[in-house]
């Protein structure tokens, strides 16, 4: 009867320990030294870890290629961190709170797009930054990057958008830039008789249609009311309600009816614009500045410039620019690593190191163009100079449905499901959840 | 004389202990405690009993938590009880992909179901080429759903071959995975295409264990192809029947991969799905209550039809 009670006793001991060693093990690999820093997030004065968007993976981002003249020139050593834009906003905020986030973030200013900055910083997740980087905030988009009068993020540089428009190609077929929007459905038809689109979009991705939206209410929404967001957010005015934005959104009804994108731009993905521009089919198409510059570089021999979008008949010239990227540092961070971060971004902050990196990414200076502007952007340089220009409008909105919304239904309207009025009043309710 | 009666694989008294004692006359006591022969006790399970407990159960009950509040993702969240599933019900985009959900899951389930039994029998006896064509028509499931879709993708483009070979029939060109009417049976195309190999498969192992004898005795007395398949072959292959129905039902109720692959939802939600819904509102807009929410009905769709499906099929033999 002993040995058998003290066999059962045995038994029951193994039984325990099974799960308590488990749990002692997976304690130990979670609980971590706690000498080594309050969470995940180590470094010291020599060293950071920095995370952004790395859409093609290599090593030529100009993120990466900044960080590597950065590290080689202060002899900081910088760990990268280049991720696919779809799945960035949500590996930053999955590290931010499992205490594991790189030292120094890029983010998308404001709220309204999933890798924005502001919700992490009202979460407490980034830290508050100095003067030095509230200086560079271009006019009117203070609330971008900070809340109550504190900044959380420093812009790097300014990202115009408009049409990306194929010179050499328009000039072989004899269409300039429409001056209206009539001439431009004009020459539409004229073009569409060719068997050539005026416009290449990729009817298929929800943010091409979103961007095409956003540009063509440049010249219907903000360049009569450039603080329509504001009222917006104040009750003031609804998408539904706005004459702008019907007219917007009207127009790329009438686009699409005049022929102006090109065959099966439905179900068209993003190759069918690099394809329709670089291979002359599409004299234009809605990317951002930046890719402009860098379809530009791939293609020799093509030339791009980014033209305004055709304002309504009657109407004046207006352009979409904003500092569409940012850097943040996180707030959990070790003192050394907070040190460190602070310096690149104040090294990024000097004049010469943030015309290397507007040089690298195809921006134009958060300052405003100079001497050193792109030739991509010589056709809005006056609206650039002359202040003509809104951010991009979702960077203010207040989540990222609002911009999903636009996008689905404006894919919507070019399939040819729904109307321009069920399409507002989605956005309205986007906007209030 | 007990072990000698059974049959040589019948070892149930030796391992219950109740073999007559070696000599014969009296038998050994039967002993309680513990058989002659032991393959494990219950408790060497614990720890994987746990692992699923811990990873599957409370995991997914932590999930479900969520459905009933308003977190983002990051930072508090307040308790909203039934808003989340209120809201649901109220949006017509949801409604819709619940549809859309449903429609291609049972639109697999049949589909794949009655081609995956016409080559089952097809290609059950008889004809010479059986192997290889079972290997062809079953390759398609060990590839990727994604590599799969993405090859479809391009043979549904604007400029893709199939608009081509219609061209040559004089047909106009389509865009068929932008078109709403014709985006979701595309995507049905391409979910039944991969997987129909396997139902194949499952039938031709039910096939299997049909005796030919009773279907000539039935041929010989004059029964019809029909009739024997639908008297002999049929009852015989339910437990097939149950199993690929079951499996397709669940594959097609939580259709993800092609979906996303194929049009992404698009256009403008016409094809989208609970599962994909369940994607875009966690992942993508940062609404994790809400996406929780959906995720729970969701589950309890699967369940609700699994069961139903069971009780559908079930042996009343």
């Amino acid at each position: 009867m002993t040995q058998h009670r003290h066999r059962g006793l045995r038994r029951i001991g193994v039984l325990a320990a099974v799960p308590a060693l488990s749990a002692l093990t997976l304690a130990a690999c979670g609980g971590g030294d706690e000498a080594s820093g309050s969470d995940g997030s180590s470094g010291s004065a020599d060293s950071f870890t920095f995370a952004f968007e790395n859409a093609s993976g290599g090593q030529q981002n100009p993120w990466q290629l900044l960080a590597d003249e950065y590290a080689e020139e202060s002899g900081v050593q910088i760990e990268t961190q280049g991720l696919p834009p779809d799945s960035y906003g949500l590996t930053m905020r999955t590290q931010l709170q499992g205490g594991n986030a790189p030292d120094v973030m890029m983010f998308s200013p404001g709220a309204g797009n999933a890798n924005a900055v502001l919700p992490l910083a009202e979460a407490g997740y980034i830290e508050e930054l100095g003067d030095e980087s509230a200086s560079l905030i271009p006019e009117g988009n203070e609330s971008l990057f900070q809340i109550d009068g504190k900044t959380y993020a420093q812009p790097t540089d300014i990202i115009p958008v408009g049409v990306v428009w194929n010179t050499g190609a328009a000039s072989d077929t004899g269409v300039d830039v429409p001056a209206d929007e009539s001439a431009m459905l004009d020459a539409c038809g004229t073009l569409a008789e060719d068997g050539k689109s005026f416009l290449a979009v990729a009817g298929s991705a929800p943010p091409n249609m979103g961007l095409m939206a956003m540009a063509i209410s440049a010249t219907r929404v903000y360049a009569e009311t450039p603080d329509w967001n504001e009222q917006r957010t104040a009750g003031d005015v609804s998408f539904a309600d706005s004459e702008g934005w019907q007219a917007t959104l009207q127009t790329i009804v009438d686009m699409n009816e005049a022929g102006c994108f090109q065959q099966g731009a439905a179900g068209g993905g993003f190759d069918a614009i690099t394809q329709g521009l670089t291979q002359g089919t599409s004299l234009g198409a809605f990317v951002p500045g930046a890719a402009a510059t860098e379809l530009a570089k791939a293609t020799p021999g093509l030339e791009l410039q980014v033209q305004p979008f055709p304002p309504a008949d009657g109407g004046e010239s207006y352009l979409l620019a904003s500092p569409n990227y940012a850097l943040s540092i996180n707030a959990s961070s070790d003192e050394g690593a907070k040190e460190a971060a602070q310096d690149f971004l104040a090294w990024m902050a000097e004049p010469e190191n943030a015309a290397r990196f507007t040089e690298l990414q195809g921006g134009v200076a958060i300052t405003g163009p100079d001497e050193n502007l792109s030739p991509v952007y010589e056709p809005v340089a006056d609206l650039l100079e002359n202040g003509d220009y809104a951010p991009l409008p979702n960077l203010a909105w207040p989540n990222p449905g609002v911009y999903d919304a636009l996008s689905t239904g404006v894919q919507g309207l070019l399939a040819g499901q729904g109307d321009v009025q069920s399409v507002l009043e989605g956005i309205d309710q986007a906007w209030d959840q | 004389m007990t072990a000698t009666m059974g049959t040589p694989q019948d070892t149930g008294a030796l391992v219950r202990g109740t073999a007559p004692a070696a000599g014969g006359g009296q038998p050994a006591r039967p002993r309680r405690s513990r058989p002659l022969i032991s393959y494990g006790r219950w408790w060497w399970a614990l720890p994987a009993v746990l692992a699923v407990l811990l990873i599957h159960y409370v995991a997914t009950a932590g999930g479900a938590f969520y459905a009933f509040t308003n977190w983002t993702g990051i930072g508090d969240f307040d308790f909203v009880g039934l808003d989340n599933f209120r809201r649901i019900l109220e949006d017509p985009a949801l409604i819709g992909s619940l549809k859309n959900t449903l429609f291609l899951a049972f639109g697999f389930l049949i589909a794949t179901n009655v081609f995956g039994l016409l080559l089952a029998l097809a290609l059950n006896r008889s004809l010479k080429t059986r192997y290889v064509l079972r290997v062809l028509f079953f390759m398609p499931v060990v590839l990727s759903p994604l590599a799969v879709s993405y090859i479809w993708k391009f043979i549904f483009d604007f400029n893709g071959p199939l608009n081509g070979v219609l061209a040559w029939f004089g047909a106009e060109p389509r865009t068929w995975l932008a078109d709403p009417t014709l985006a979701l049976w595309a995507v049905l195309v391409v979910m039944s295409w991969q997987t129909t190999g396997m139902v194949m498969v499952i039938y031709l192992a039910g096939l299997a264990t049909v005796p030919m004898e009773i279907e000539e005795a039935a041929a010989l007395d004059g029964a019809s192809t029909w009739r024997r398949f639908r008297h002999i072959t049929l009852p015989s292959i339910r437990p097939s029947v149950a199993i690929a129905s079951t499996l397709m039902l669940i594959q097609g109720l939580r259709v993800f991969d092609q979906v996303m692959a194929l049009t992404g939802g698009g256009p403008a939600g016409a094809t989208e799905t609970l599962a994909t819904q369940v994607y875009k509102e966690t992942f993508a807009l940062s609404n994790f209550g809400f996406g929780a929410a959906l995720a729970l009905l969701l589950t309890l769709i699967m369940l609700v039809f699994s069961v139903l499906q069971q009780a559908a099929t079930k042996d009343r033999s």
